[in-house]
Order: C-alpha cells, then sequence, then structure tokens
C-alpha cells in the first residue's frame, strides 16, 4: 500500500495538535495560581501524553491487537504484520488507572489546602504560615 | 515578565519537539510500520507452537499486561493502592455517622433510572474483568467500570446510601486488600509449588518456561482461561474497583461532618 500525501498530513496533524495540547497543559500547570486549575491542567496533559504513546503504536490500514478466531488454524505472521502495536496500548493503560489515583489524591491534598488556608490560589498560600 | 518566560520556553520546546519528531524521527517510524518488539509481542501472544514464549491468550495487551511485563503492572499496582493509602493517611478518623438528612438525593425519576443501570453496569464491568484475556478489556478497566457504581451512588442517592447498602469504607478497604492478597497468592503460587514439589518455579510463572514444567491450567472445560491471566485480572478488578470506592465515598462526605471530624486543629 502506498502512503498518500494526505495520510500523512493528517498523521503530522494529529502529532502536532497532540504537542500543542501538551504545550497548552504545562502552561496552566506552571503559570495558572489555582491550584484546582493546575490539576485540570495536569489531567489535559496526562491524556494528551497517553494518546501521543497510543499514536506512536498506531498505523494506517492496520487491525486491533486482538487474535480473533485463534481455535482456528490462523496465520499469525499475517496477524503481526497488520496489527497495531499493542506496548503502548498496554503501558497507558495501567497509566490511566494510576493517573487517575494519583490524580485523586492530588484532589485530596487540594480539599485540605483548602479547609486549612481557605483558599486554592497559591500566591496567597504563599505569604500564609502555620 | 514571568508569564513571558514561561510562553516562550513553552513554545520553543513545543516547537524543538515537533521538529524533532517529525524530521529527525525521535518516535520511530510512525504511521506505517510496527516495530520488531511489536511482531515479536504479537506473535508470541497465542502460540501454541511455542509453548515456552506463549502465555496462551489471544488478546497481546493482556498479555503484556500480566505476563511479558508482569512485574511493570504488580509495580503499578503498588503505586495505586499506596496512593489510596495516603488518602486514607489524610482522612484518617473519620468516617460515616449514621444521622443524617432524610430524603436526600436526586427526584424519583433519576432513582429510579439509575437503579435500573446500576446491576447493568455491574454485569458489564464483570464481563470485562472475566474476558480481559480474550476481548479488549481486563481487571483495570473493569474496575474503572465498576467505579462509576459509586459516584452514582454518592450523586443520585446521596453519600448515606453506602451505608443503607451495607457498603462501609472497612469493606471496600478489606474487599480491596483481598483482591491484592489474591494477586500475592497467584504470584507466589508457581514458587511454593516448586519448594513443595522440588521443581523449578519462577515468580509470575504463567505456562511452562525452558527449564521449568509447571503451568497454570490453560483450559477449563474447554474454555481458554489463558492460566494466570483471568486470575490476575479477576483480582486486579477487586483491588481496583473497591480502590475507587474508598476514594469516592471519601470525597462524597458532607464538608461540614468532615470539618466537625477534623476539629479545631483545622480551622482558619
Amino acid at each position: 500500500m502506498s502512503t498518500s500525501t494526505l495520510e500523512v498530513f493528517l498523521l503530522v496533524l494529529t502529532l502536532y495538535s497532540l504537542l500543542a495540547t501538551a504545550g497548552v497543559s504545562i502552561y496552566g500547570i506552571v503559570a495558572r495560581p489555582s491550584i484546582a486549575k493546575k490539576i485540570i491542567s495536569l489531567t489535559i496533559l496526562g491524556d494528551a501524553l497517553n494518546v501521543l504513546a497510543i499514536f506512536i503504536g498506531f498505523r494506517v490500514y492496520s487491525v486491533p491487537p486482538v487474535l480473533l478466531g485463534f481455535d482456528a488454524d490462523v496465520d499469525l505472521m499475517e496477524f503481526a504484520r497488520t496489527a497495531v502495536d499493542p506496548l503502548p496500548q498496554a503501558l497507558v493503560l495501567t497509566a490511566i488507572v494510576i493517573g487517575l489515583a494519583v490524580n485523586l489524591f492530588l484532589v485530596f491534598l487540594a480539599l485540605q489546602v483548602y479547609r486549612l488556608y481557605g483558599t486554592l490560589d497559591t500566591r496567597r498560600t504563599r505569604e500564609l504560615r502555620g | 515578565m514571568r508569564r513571558h518566560i514561561v510562553l516562550v520556553s513553552i513554545v520553543l520546546s513545543v516547537s524543538a519537539l515537533a521538529y524533532a519528531t517529525t524530521y529527525l524521527g525521535a518516535l520511530g517510524p510512525l504511521g506505517f510500520d510496527t516495530r520488531l518488539l511489536a511482531k515479536l509481542f504479537l506473535v508470541y501472544a497465542y502460540n501454541p507452537g511455542a509453548p515456552e514464549l506463549t502465555v496462551m491468550s489471544p488478546e497481546a495487551v493482556t498479555s503484556i499486561v500480566w505476563d511479558f511485563r508482569g512485574v511493570d503492572t504488580l509495580y503499578e499496582t503498588v503505586v495505586f493502592y499506596m496512593a489510596i493509602v495516603a488518602a486514607l493517611a489524610i482522612y484518617r478518623g473519620i468516617g460515616y455517622s449514621s444521622s443524617g438528612v432524610r430524603g436526600a438525593g436526586l427526584s424519583l425519576i433519576v432513582r429510579v433510572v439509575t437503579k435500573i443501570l446500576i446491576p447493568m453496569n455491574v454485569a458489564i464491568a464483570v464481563s470485562i474483568a472475566a474476558h480481559g484475556h480474550l476481548t479488549p478489556g481486563g481487571g483495570f478497566q473493569a474496575g474503572a467500570a465498576l467505579a462509576v457504581v459509586s459516584v452514582l451512588l454518592a450523586v443520585v442517592f446521596s453519600a448515606l446510601s453506602f451505608g443503607k447498602l451495607g457498603v462501609s469504607l472497612a469493606r471496600a478497604v478489606a474487599l480491596r486488600s483481598a483482591g491484592l492478597l489474591t494477586i500475592a497468592a497467584v504470584v507466589l503460587a508457581p514458587v511454593a509449588f516448586g519448594v513443595a514439589t522440588g521443581i523449578r518455579g519462577f515468580l509470575m510463572q504463567n505456562y511452562v518456561k525452558l527449564d521449568s514444567p509447571l503451568a497454570f491450567p490453560t483450559h477449563v472445560s474447554g474454555q481458554l482461561i489463558s492460566g494466570t491471566l483471568i486470575w490476575l485480572n479477576l483480582a486486579e478488578f477487586f483491588a481496583v474497583s473497591f480502590g475507587f470506592f474508598v476514594i469516592f465515598m471519601l470525597l462524597s462526605l458532607r464538608e461540614d461532618v468532615v470539618r466537625e471530624q477534623l476539629g479545631e486543629e483545622h480551622e482558619h
């Protein structure tokens, strides 16, 4: 199968939009003063990087990495030639759950900061003592 | 001024990454070819012709998650466990009191629809976990699917409904720990069996290896269960879903109850 210009353009467009999303979310984490907005940006960054990992394993004209009809005599070499890379998917699958757990922990910490200081603004919590 | 420095540095890094990935091939072959490593995983995921190398699961992703890179997943389960331990430590000493507001929750329509939805949700979650070695899915996905039930309960029926259903914080923690103990038992079983019988066995061993004939049963009455994979998926399902239950139960506690129980030290 020959690669068309449109396919390459769409792949590059996807890659650039993922990188741009990651850039915007890093800006949110670094520059926004509100802890809530920092956490939202962190989840967007995590999702963008997960999709990027899936994108690395993606290929045009492919089948999912699940061997269908495995009881019959299937051509394993043909399956390996046409399926997408399963490794990024396996890593992302665990990364999503771990990311969710870590995000929830950060939400707990943010709630606690709010209970202790009455604000989620890092410019104000920086000045507080005790 | 500081904001400008941040903006410029992010724009520069993203541009550098875009250049490196498109023109320098930093991510390897993109879009039209798979790596040799991927082909190895795909060929050996289900390959009865090579018993020393295969996982006996037609689902390549679950094969990687619980066998080829099983120790990775074990470590990630530990990270998940620790995150919940940390959340429990912040909320130490705070519990649900049975004396709450009566008639809390959303309207009758929402409650009836949710009552119909929850059994379906549970059935789908169990199905995702039990078929994890055959179709896309597994313990993590099933756990995340079941976690929705806890959010539905808290939002639609109020946080007090947990107590009515008999799901207490202690029970959720106990069920989560039971899941983790099952994972540990499956991981250690080949070694224990090997020590008892004098045959060499490895940690997390699923199917026969070159120097070890031990193997978990791959078929039960003609159905493929892929050795350790189905047990690890079901145990992870318990660990993840009740871990999320713990977290969402804590998050749905009423703020005034938490402040009251945290006491004077948290007044600001």
